[in-house]
């Protein structure tokens, strides 16, 4: 727990308002003190290009740009790569989970969820260097 | 001249066997109308309300997905004002405690107990909404399962449709791509192949996360 900042920018990424609430509380309840939101990944990838966000938890199934296009486009961009991607999603077959790892995901969180579960994930994903295939 | 008549007889019999030949066949053919007819007919009225039920199962499915998010944004409303009154009881059980270990006015105990009091009671009626703004699942599940009536009833006309017309000859040609054939295909799947939390970290650890 002691290896997280939680002064750092967290972007909830969802296409439902009451998940991204949820997401938003459960952060807030670990100690995140600045959390903003999108509702899909074309938004968030917008608000990330802004700059000084430290990590991204993203749905996987939303309209526009779905959670692992976000990804994609994150690890493909010189300026975000290196930026931790959690994934909190409903999706759970092991061809979605191999997908994610593949295209780079820091770590996967299966909803629903609870606040252990999640800081349990944002240790481990601050804990190693974020894996990267870009 | 006798054979001349018997040609002439037999050609008037073959005249009349084709004849009632050709009547027999119209005869046919006007019952295969009448009947198409009649079947189109009947069809007309199941088409149409099938027609009139889909878009509004439609909204309904719609309605559904506003009615879930409003109540359940109202419950976490309720759950964040009783989260702020907690944290404000947290602070005046905190002055009390200064204040009885002399740590300022003593007097001021009373002022703080009421104030206990009151967010106490606010929460008691916070807690109740809660309950009251949960009833939307009642009002989800009673649309639910009228919805279910709809879509039992549309699947019964089509399979009327595909009985009277004689589709599940065609059945080869079942369309099984397009996005609700893909959706329908991975709502089945979550039934049986959604992971646990446990099991999707197994994975995760094949790949080095530990």
């Amino acid at each position: 727990m002691s290896d997280l900042d939680f002064t750092m920018k967290v972007l909830v990424v969802d296409d439902m308002s009451t998940m991204r609430r949820i997401v938003r509380n459960v952060l807030k309840q670990i100690g995140y003190t600045s959390v903003e939101e999108a509702p899909d990944g074309k938004e968030a990838l917008k608000k990330l290009k802004g700059g000084g966000f430290g990590l991204v938890v993203t749905d996987w199934n939303m309209p526009v740009m779905t959670g692992l296009e976000l990804l994609k486009a994150i690890r493909a961009d010189a300026e975000l790569k290196i930026l931790p991607v959690l994934m909190v999603t409903a999706e759970a077959q092991k061809e979605n989970i191999i997908e994610a790892i593949q295209a780079g995901v820091s770590n996967y969180v299966v909803k629903p969820f609870t606040a252990e579960a999640l800081l349990e994930k944002l240790t481990k994903v601050f804990a190693k260097k974020t894996p990267v295939n870009a | 001249m006798l054979t001349e008549k018997v040609i002439e007889e037999g050609g008037d019999e073959v005249d009349q066997a084709i004849d009632r030949e050709i009547y027999d066949e119209l005869g046919e053919l006007a019952k295969y109308v009448e009947a198409t007819t009649r079947t189109l007919r009947e069809m007309e009225t199941p088409l149409a309300t099938t027609a009139d039920q889909l878009p509004q199962a439609n909204d309904f499915l719609a309605e559904l997905s506003r009615m879930t998010e409003e109540g359940t944004h109202k419950v976490m409303s309720l759950a964040d004002a009783i989260g702020e009154n907690r944290t404000q009881i947290k602070k005046a059980l905190d002055d009390i405690q200064a204040l009885v270990a002399g740590k300022g006015d003593p007097s001021k105990v009373q002022d703080r107990i009421r104030a206990i009091a009151n967010l106490v009671e606010q929460d008691e009626s916070r807690l109740l909404d809660i309950s009251v703004a949960l009833s939307f699942q009642d009002l989800v599940a009673q649309r639910v399962k009228k919805l279910v009536v709809i879509l039992e009833d549309v699947q019964h006309k089509l399979l009327k449709l595909v009985v009277v017309f004689g589709l599940q000859q065609g059945k080869a040609h079942t369309d099984h791509e397009g996005q609700g054939y893909e959706m329908l295909k991975q709502l089945e799947q979550s039934k049986t192949t959604a992971l646990e939390q446990g099991l999707v970290d197994n994975i995760l650890g094949e790949f080095g996360f530990n």
